[in-house]
């Protein structure tokens, strides 16, 4: 029975106006979009790699430790699945003058966009009038009359409905997926294909839950007309109101400090602050340091000492241990400066990050958000990715710091008199920045909460909706 | 035209307006309105205020080199780039250093368009006048009203009209009484000050609005003496709507971008870096242990250096980015959605295009403070910025996508009307 329930309402959709027009639309615009966003990836994996070979050429001539660490800045390369999701990765950059503020005036569009916005409202269009349509039709009557029970009714209108919304996005994205196939240099791995599949289960969630919320409130009215106004309403607010207000709301309720009085704050203590400790370390340690080595004094600098330490082993044995008291000095005010500093930027990552999670619990109240979440998550394109790529950059960080203490070592072995800090140095051994997208598994672990919110808010339209429909006066 | 015209076309009015007004779904469309746009002015309003607090610490002290422009107050209605606008420009030896504001720390902003009048109207305000407008002529064909009235003397021009006049009135009152109720509690807070200038964009703002409510109205208008049935002139409209809302301007940009070659922020980023790197080298390997004159000699020619590479960089930049812009500018306006995006931000003065003269205005200020620098001073003159009048707005493509706008709405009538007049009433 249910199953000519469920063809039944497929039947009846397949050759309805309204599917003709949504299948048009999907199936114009998935292709246009992924054409496009893969074409756009190309070029970006392109300029990547222009990036890259331009800095190794750089390094090859320019490379010194004063400044070393601004041209090799960690950098996400582009990813495969930028052909479908974009999520947050379009850069801004509000922090460079030379910003691009396009993606502010009008955000990407992608397959996040596509079935976020386009399919949930296509959902609403299926179901708005599933019920009080057809008691208006008079079919609900006739169809009760045999004796069926309403949960299978319903039923069959949800799963019968939501099939029919998913096909023509299925083919849709099976189109736009021969464009990637034909774009081969989108190396498109297993692991990019299993984010897709999981991808495209919640979109199947996403959309039965706006099918459901059609079916509820179509049970709610009695004539269609009425039904699609407040399912419009509910859609503007589910979809395109919810997570936009989010944010707001949470920095009104979890404020954070200015940003630009904390940066100019640290930039203060590390710069201005630290040269100004630092020369009164200095002059307090060589003042006790030139009572020592009388054979110093305060101009014994430059090409001159130079000259006269190889004379002079005496010299040159006081010369090596003033540079290293003041370099004992530079390092504690470093370390004092960059101590203070790190409170402020402590407190205000604290603060932001609460807000950030404030926000986003807010806008998981509409399934819209989540799906995005979901969506950028799972291709590397989201929070998590942005955690994941600050881990990474964490380490290497690490590891760069690590090979200039060894380098530098080695280098004062050599020559205990070198400025190591200013001379062009080779780095060809030097630790390169390596992105590696997080594995499949870990992302796929990552979204399974996602997908359990989505079938969540599914569960709860559909008992909802059943309420409604059983107490349905069909007559 | 027989009989008395002006007082069928009243009638015609009058009686769409007591339609609407008794219908669920007028009382549905302008609740939803009315809470979306009170909701929009509060959070937006919180937003500029808690901007505002943030420009009183960061505004610069007499004689520092720093260019902030306090937030715009209009940004409560068009936020646009008003985030980068106000952001904190430095100038130091090497150029300007550029510190942003509140919002590049919560990374949900990254996801989600600010919920502003702007948008309220560009998505929320063109759905309601579709709703409006899309079963006007078909619904009256399926119940038989239309034959009835037609069979009185009146021409079908004045019947359309009428029907659009009584629906825009019916939309248009209630939403302006709202909006300019939301001015007034705005204007009523001593912390925002719009002055007269601000009051003035304000309300070319509000009119851009109506003229983007009109055209969508028309456009409900036709779509529905193309179709027989009021529920698939609903679909053609809703799917319409979501491509020239959200399709096409958001399309556009993309396709604009494989058109004009720009070097992403990145690329210029390191560019920057690499450069600046270089010459501090070159400055410490000529001055070094040479002495104080030989050393500053070398310093000044390698920051010197840098600073005209920077400036070429940011030229060649600013050259291109304009160039894409501008294309995508005219790609979008395909959409009418797009074209009341632009006029309403480059209006309230958070625009792309202010936007960029406010950069050219930093960069000539760097160059100021650069050469004060050099002569040894050490207080600096302050930044200042004058926002575009509105009439240098209109001239510089405000005005176009004003007509532009009002074409869209004029051509919509006008097709509506070809199609009503060979409308199938029976």
């Amino acid at each position: 029975m249910l199953s000519a329930l469920i063809k039944k309402e497929i039947r009846a959709n397949v050759f309805s106006f309204r599917f003709a027009a949504v299948a048009a639309l999907v199936l114009i615009v998935v292709p246009v979009a992924v054409l496009v966003l893969a074409n756009d990836a190309v070029r970006k994996v392109d300029e990547f790699s222009m990036r890259r070979s331009e800095i190794e050429n750089y390094l090859k001539s320019y490379a010194h430790f004063n400044r070393l660490r601004n041209v090799v800045q960690p950098a996400q390369p582009p990813l495969p699945s930028y052909a479908l999701v974009r999520g947050i990765s379009s850069d801004v950059n509000i922090e460079e003058f030379d910003d691009d503020p396009l993606p502010v005036m009008f955000p990407l569009i992608d397959l996040t966009f596509i079935v976020a916005i386009l399919l949930s409202l296509a959902a609403l269009v299926f179901s708005y009038d599933a019920v009080c349509g057809e008691k208006e039709d008079g079919t609900l009557k006739l169809m009760l009359s045999n004796g069926l029970p309403r949960a299978k009714i319903l039923f069959g209108k949800v799963v019968g409905g939501t099939l029919t919304l998913l096909a023509p996005f299925l083919v849709a994205l099976i189109l736009g997926q021969i464009i990637i196939l034909l774009t081969p240099r989108l190396a498109w791995s297993g692991a990019d294909w299993a984010a897709l599949g999981l991808l495209f289960v919640g979109a199947a969630l996403y959309v039965s839950f706006f099918f459901v919320l059609g079916l509820f409130i179509s049970a709610l009215h009695h004539s269609s007309s009425a039904s699609i106004m407040t399912s419009l309403c509910a859609w503007v607010v589910f979809v395109l109101v919810l997570p936009n207000l989010s944010p707001y709301l949470a920095s009104l309720v979890s404020p954070a400090p200015s940003r630009i009085k904390v940066g100019r704050e640290t930039a203060r203590l590390t710069d201005v602050d630290r040269d100004e400790l630092g020369q009164k370390l200095v002059k307090e340690r060589l003042r006790e340091f030139y009572k020592k080595y009388p054979a110093l004094t305060k101009n014994s600098f430059g090409a001159e000492a130079k000259a006269r330490a190889e004379k002079d082993p005496a010299f040159k044995e006081a010369l090596e241990a003033r540079t290293k008291e003041v370099q004992a000095a530079w390092d504690e005010a470093n370390r004092v400066q960059s101590a203070k500093a790190n409170v402020l930027r402590d407190d205000l990552a604290r603060k932001e990050e609460a807000q950030s999670k404030l926000a986003k619990t807010f806008s998981m109240a509409s399934p819209a958000a989540d799906f995005s979440y979901l969506a950028a998550d799972l291709t590397s394109t989201g929070l998590r990715n942005r955690k994941h790529f600050a881990e990474l950059a964490r380490l290497w960080d690490r590891a760069y710091w690590d090979y200039v203490r060894a380098k530098t070592a080695a280098l004062v072995k050599k020559d205990p008199l070198t400025d190591w800090w200013n001379s062009p140095v080779d780095v060809g051994d030097m630790p390169r920045f390596e992105y590696k997208e997080e594995s499949a598994g870990a992302r796929i672990a990552g979204s399974l909460p996602g997908l359990g919110l989505l079938a969540g808010f599914g569960l709860l339209a559909f008992a909802a909706a059943f309420a409604a429909f059983v107490k349905y006066d069909v007559r | 035209m027989p009989g008395r015209p002006s007082g069928a076309f009243r009638t015609m009015v009058r009686k769409e307006i007591m339609a609407n007004l008794v219908s669920y779904k007028f009382f549905i469309v302008i609740l939803l309105t009315s809470v979306l746009i009170f909701t929009s002015l509060f959070v937006m309003a919180r937003d500029y205020k808690s901007r505002l607090a943030d420009y009183q610490l960061i505004r610069p002290k007499p004689g520092e080199p720093i260019a902030v422009l306090a937030p715009n107050p209009l940004s409560i209605f068009a936020k646009g780039l008003d985030e980068a606008m106000t952001r904190s420009f430095e100038v130091n030896a090497l150029g300007i250093e550029v510190r942003a504001g509140q919002q590049s720390g919560n990374a949900i902003f990254a996801f989600f368009p600010a919920p502003d009048f702007v948008y309220v109207v560009k998505v929320v305000l063109s759905l309601v006048a579709l709703l409006l407008g899309f079963d006007l002529v078909s619904r009256e064909k399926e119940t038989g009203v239309l034959r009835l009235m037609l069979s009185n003397p009146v021409s079908r021009g004045t019947v359309l009209a009428g029907k659009w006049l009584g629906n825009y009135l019916s939309l248009a009152v209630p939403f302006v009484l709202v909006t300019l109720l939301g001015f007034a509690v705005m204007g009523l807070d001593p912390q925002i000050e719009f002055g007269l200038g601000g009051a003035l964009r304000a309300l070319l703002l509000l009119s851009v609005t109506l003229l983007y409510i009109a055209l969508f109205l028309s456009l409900g208008l036709l779509v529905s003496t193309l179709t027989k049935k009021a529920a698939s002139s609903l679909i053609v409209l809703l799917l319409v709507w979501a491509v020239a809302v959200f399709v096409l301007p958001n399309l556009g940009t993309l396709l604009a971008r494989q058109m004009v070659d720009v070097p992403s922020v990145k690329a210029l980023s390191e560019k920057r870096q690499q450069i600046w790197t270089r010459e501090v080298l070159l400055a410490i390997t000529e001055g070094r242990g040479k002495g104080a004159p030989v050393w500053d000699a070398a310093r000044k020619a390698h920051f010197d250096a840098v600073n005209s590479e920077f400036d070429k960089l940011e030229a060649d930049y600013r050259m291109k980015f304009d160039k894409l812009v501008r294309l995508s500018k005219n790609i979008n306006r395909i959409s009418p959605a797009a074209s009341f995006v632009y006029a309403a931000t480059e209006m309230a003065g958070t625009g792309i295009s202010e936007e960029g003269f406010l950069k050219d205005s930093v960069v000539r200020y760097k160059n100021i403070v650069l050469k004060e620098m050099d002569r040894g001073e050490k207080i600096h003159a302050a930044f200042a910025y004058r926002y575009r009048s509105v009439g240098q707005v209109l001239a510089q493509g405000g005005l176009f996508d004003l007509a532009w706008l009002a074409v869209f709405a004029i051509a919509f009538f006008a097709f509506a009307h070809t199609a009503f007049v060979r409308y199938d009433v029976r």
